[in-house]
């Protein structure tokens, strides 16, 4: 078996003013691996994702990312997230910048390389995501599925050690939705290790390699993608159901 | 595509029009000195006397003016100078002295020729041509009038000739210098004499005896060329090299006895501009002297020089002359002290109606009823003006603006108690650190740094830049490795908060018990405590710093490792507070900008200017840090931003304080209370800008490992103070008006200088009106570059462009 990448441990979070969003959720991802997270909202989903790089802290539980806690004060925040690419449902490009930019802003200032060499680089993981001929445009010049792409491109260039995908199709129009879902699954099939928040079921079922249901703050149903056609729980199904209504 | 295309050349180049108006009109306006705009006109006007020859000599005497020159040329004018008859002639003799008084006119050319015109103005010709035959060996250099029949000539190896109406009578006293100059008080028997060498002989018999008086020393290798004694009181004299000399009454001395050169102060060349210092001798050569009244003086030489003193000699403006500079004047003929000629070589003959001045040295009064003098009087002091507000403005917006982002960073800052408790040991110590030594790190630092500075300016390559004793770097790496070995990053347990509480609210509590006596000491009673921050400023700091210390404390002490919310009962209510998401940078920013915007203004004028004392506080130090020892020969505009000396050697003043920020108190405090002030106001405006940026860019920036800081400066701000420019202009804007409020402090800024315009004119409408006018100016040009910078750094594809 391959290497256990990101472990979750009885992860708990209560927001402030009492809400108890995730109430002990524990999962691993080996190398390579995609996890996709499905389930209503308001289920945890997002904030297990947010839990793990530490944009939210838990209250309770471990991370550990390549068997090192990552979820104390002790551990470099700055140096984590660097090695965990985040992708956000809203795209998040940092508007004033140019394409090329958005992407070797953290190569030139959280790897400290030279803005040249850092360029390279950017421009070799815009080819892969099929957006080298925008380099120059400003993200408010591009459509939606393009944003999505180069966001993907700006977290792929820190050369992460796990990806982090939050809905990163349900902001966009359905049409567009194709080419990213191509790009995320190029991305399974090089061997990206992932987990993705989607309401894609299809694309659950397709590229990922393991399948997470949650409910009310808990792993209500988890097993390999066949789990979405034959699901086990009276929950699963309600939800399956409602979809593809 | 096709919106990146639009966002391109052509576009951009009518935007720089648009800007290059309002920056060309402000330039025209600087560029307004005072010669292009002051006209000046010459108060000499050339009249045709009908001859070529040179004229040498000029007389006026009752209501006639005569001019005399070579080859037997008599001129007379009986209408001041403007038309002239030569119906007069003596062909054959050069007339070049000449003297007049008594009715008569007295002329005589070198070899002795003398005729006397007598009885000027009763329309006749009448000449006394039967004076014998010069007996002098030497040529004559001068000639003098005693009585209507009676002269005094001098020339050449110290003769002096006495005519007493029948006889020549030799008076020489033995000397053999040349004897150039000789003048007598009209009706009266005193006289002097000035020659080679420094010479100077008087009279007080009418001629009959000359006694010896003493120039000054430094005078005794020139020729003194004109003496002029114009009244009992007053004598002038000048030398061949440019020296004025002045003689008056000294006590029972009279007139003659004592010589003093007179220091000219300025000169001022043909038709006004710039001066220059004149030290005691004229730029130029002089050869005739004419005196109007005790202080008024004309000069006049070769190389077109005319000159007008109306300070005996202090401060010498040359005339603008209506001929060739290459003219040599050889004599005045003046009526009264304002109207007569100048004649000079070639038959030049000058009129004057006004002792020949200038508009710009002259008598004219001017009248501010008529607007173009009135605008010609005030605006250069509305430029002065103009320029001293542009200079607070400009570093009151640099300042209000750095204050501004520090400000707002501090009130956006996430940074609770919970963040501070959680401070892992190395980080702990580093502030420890940082709190004690920075400080004095900083202190020695920025002299240090200026010194080092200044120095590589001198010396070049071969300084050696003298280093800050604190070594602050290499103690905290040292820390840093240190931690790294004990593994020290885990942050502090709940024992060590609880100890740090402890120790604070000691700390707290003893800062307030030890400051509550000066408190009472101020003897209040009730509400006037109010006032006890100014009674006594730093105990009452002491106290609040010791609660807010002594609070925090107790925070810390009550730490039992859940950082979350509280619920506390207080009775029947229930609170729910949570002390650890206070957020400490936020609470100092705020008090800055409650106390900034709840108090006026002019109000802070005149605390931070006369009560705080700022100006003097800021000058007393910078002006050692800047001293003119190290300055000297180092100074470059960097240096001048803060202090210019005066360098010129030969100034009185040396090495005083001319100009920059440092030279006036005012400036000083005008520019800390505009830019305190405006920065709390730029506070609030960008933090609002902050707020509009999605939290998600800020997420974002986290996510791909950018600390706080970076991503704060990377991705929020960029974007947050585009957002934020049409607020800021307003704030700029309104930074500029309230500049006006510098005059409550002696800031001689735009409304100042139109208050003394108004005490001076008494031109109320005109003045504000062009005050108004000028800060239109101001602000307008402001708002256009902030409209033309709001469009350049628009970012493409996001928001809609503003201005017009």
């Amino acid at each position: 078996m391959s290497e256990i990448i990101l472990s979750v441990k009885d992860m708990e979070k209560t927001y402030v003013g009492g809400v108890h969003a995730v109430r002990g959720v524990s999962f691993e991802v080996a190398e390579g691996d995609s996890l996709a997270i499905i389930g209503s909202s308001g289920s945890g989903k997002s904030t297990v994702l947010r839990c793990i790089n530490r944009l939210i802290e838990p209250t309770k539980g471990i991370v550990q990312l390549k068997g090192e806690r990552i979820n104390t004060p002790a551990a470099g925040i700055n140096d984590v997230r660097s090695r965990i690419g985040m992708v956000f449902q809203s795209f998040e490009l940092f508007a004033h910048l140019r394409v090329i930019d958005n992407v070797s802003l953290g190569l030139i200032h959280v790897r400290g390389m030279r803005k040249e060499e850092a360029e390279s680089e950017a421009r070799k993981v815009l080819e892969r995501v099929d957006m080298l001929d925008r380099v120059d445009a400003y993200p408010g010049n591009l459509s939606g599925g393009q944003k999505q792409r180069v966001a993907i491109a700006r977290a792929l260039a820190m050369k992460p050690e796990v990806m982090l995908f939050d809905e990163p199709t349900s902001a966009l129009d359905p049409e567009l939705i194709g080419s990213v879902l191509e790009t995320i699954q190029g991305l399974a099939e090089e061997g990206m290790t992932m987990v993705v928040v989607t309401h894609e079921i299809g694309f659950a079922r397709d590229v990922a390699d393991r399948v997470i249901y949650m409910d009310q703050g808990l792993v209500a149903e988890e097993g390999p993608s066949s789990i979405i056609d034959e699901p086990k729980t009276e929950r699963m199904m309600e939800f399956l159901s409602s979809i593809n209504d | 595509m096709a919106s990146e295309a639009s966002y391109g050349g052509g576009r951009r180049f009518s935007r720089s029009v648009k800007l290059l108006l309002p920056i060309s009109l402000f330039l025209l306006i600087i560029s307004f000195s005072g010669a292009s705009a002051q006209e000046v006109r010459s108060g000499w006007e050339l009249v045709d006397g009908g001859t070529d020859s040179d004229l040498q000599t000029a007389e006026a005497i009752n209501g006639e003016i005569w001019a005399f020159g070579d080859g037997g040329i008599m001129l007379r004018s009986l209408d001041g100078g403007s038309t002239w008859l030569g119906d007069v002639v003596t062909e054959g003799y050069n007339w070049s002295h000449s003297d007049s008084g008594y009715d008569s006119i007295l002329i005589a050319t070198d070899d002795g020729v003398t005729i006397i015109l007598e009885n000027i103005g009763d329309g006749e010709d009448n000449r006394n041509q039967d004076i014998p035959i010069f007996p002098g060996q030497f040529l004559i250099n001068d000639v003098a009038l005693t009585g209507s029949q009676e002269f005094v000539t001098v020339g050449g190896n110290g003769e002096i000739w006495q005519f007493d109406g029948e006889d020549w009578i030799n008076r020489s006293v033995g000397i053999t210098n040349d004897l150039l100059s000789i003048s007598f008080l009209d009706g009266e028997e005193i006289g002097l004499i000035s020659g080679e060498d420094g010479i100077i002989l008087a009279t007080s018999n009418g001629g009959l005896s000359w006694d010896y008086r003493d120039a000054p020393g430094e005078l005794s290798a020139v020729d003194i060329v004109e003496i002029e004694y114009y009244s009992s009181i007053r004598a002038y004299a000048i030398s061949e090299d440019g020296h004025i000399l002045k003689s008056s009454r000294e006590g029972s001395l009279a007139v003659g006895f004592v010589w003093s050169i007179v220091e000219i102060e300025r000169e001022y060349p043909a038709g006004g501009g710039d001066w220059s210092p004149g030290g005691t001798e004229l730029d130029h050569d002089a050869s005739s002297l004419e005196v109007l009244s005790q202080t008024k003086i004309m000069l006049a030489g070769p190389n077109g020089y005319l000159s007008l003193s109306l300070d005996g000699g202090n401060i010498v403006s040359q005339q603008m002359i209506p001929v060739s500079n290459e003219t040599s004047f050889n004599a005045f003929a003046m009526q009264d002290g304002f109207r007569g000629v100048a004649v000079g070589d070639g038959g030049v003959i000058l009129r004057t109606e006004d002792a020949g001045s200038e508009e710009l040295v002259g008598f004219e009064v001017a009248d501010f009823g008529d607007f173009g003098q009135f605008v010609d009087y005030s605006k250069e002091r509305l430029m002065d003006g103009l320029v001293a507000t542009a200079k607070i403005v400009f570093f009151g917006i640099l300042m209000g603006f750095s204050l501004g982002i520090v400000l707002s960073m501090l009130k956006t800052s996430p940074t609770t108690l919970k963040n501070v408790a959680q401070t892992n040991r190395y980080q702990l110590l580093q502030f420890l650190v940082m709190g004690t030594l920075g400080p004095l790190w900083v202190i020695l630092k920025v002299p240090l740094s200026v010194l080092n500075i200044i120095g590589r300016y001198g010396a070049g390559s071969n300084y050696r830049a003298i280093e800050n004793p604190i070594k602050l770097d290499k103690i905290l790496i040292s820390i840093k490795d240190k931690s790294a070995q004990i593994a020290a990053s885990e942050p502090l347990n709940i024992f060590a908060i609880r100890f740090m509480g402890t120790i604070l609210i000691v700390f707290g509590v003893y800062r307030i018990i030890s400051n509550l006596d000066e408190i009472s000491a101020l003897n209040l009673d009730g509400w006037e405590h109010i006032y006890s921050p100014i009674g006594a400023p730093s105990s009452v700091f002491w106290i609040i710093f010791g609660l807010a210390i002594a609070i925090l404390g107790g925070i810390f002490f009550s730490c039992n490792g859940d950082f979350s919310i509280r619920d506390l009962k207080v009775g029947k209510a229930e609170f729910s507070l949570n002390p650890w998401g206070i957020r400490p940078l936020n609470t100092i920013a705020t008090a800055y900008t409650d106390i900034f915007r709840n108090t006026p203004l002019l109000v802070q004028f005149m605390f931070i200017h006369f009560g705080f004392e700022l100006g003097r506080r800021m000058q007393d130090p910078g002006l050692l840090l800047f001293n003119f020892e190290y300055l000297y020969g180092n100074a470059n505009f960097l240096t001048d931003i803060f202090v210019v000396y005066e360098t010129n050697p030969e100034s009185l003043a040396y090495g005083r304080p001319i100009g920059g920020i440092l030279e006036d108190r005012a400036y000083i405090s005008a520019i800390f209370a505009l830019g305190l002030n405006s920065g709390a106001y730029q506070c609030e405006t960008i933090r609002g800008a902050i707020a509009a940026i999605p939290s998600g860019q800020m997420e974002a920036g986290r996510s791909i490992g950018l600390n706080y800081m970076q991503s704060m400066r990377l991705v929020v701000m960029p974007q947050a103070v585009r957002i934020c420019i049409p607020p800021l202009g307003n704030e700029m804007v309104n930074l500029v008006l309230n500049s006006s409020l510098a005059m409550i402090i002696g800031y001689a800024e735009i409304t100042r200088q139109g208050k003394l315009i108004v005490a001076t004119t008494f031109q109320v409408f005109w003045t504000w009106g062009m005050v108004l006018v000028s800060y239109f100016l101001i602000t307008w040009t402001l708002a256009l570059f902030l409209r033309y910078l709001e469009e350049k750094t628009r970012i493409p594809g996001l928001g809609i462009s503003g201005g017009a």
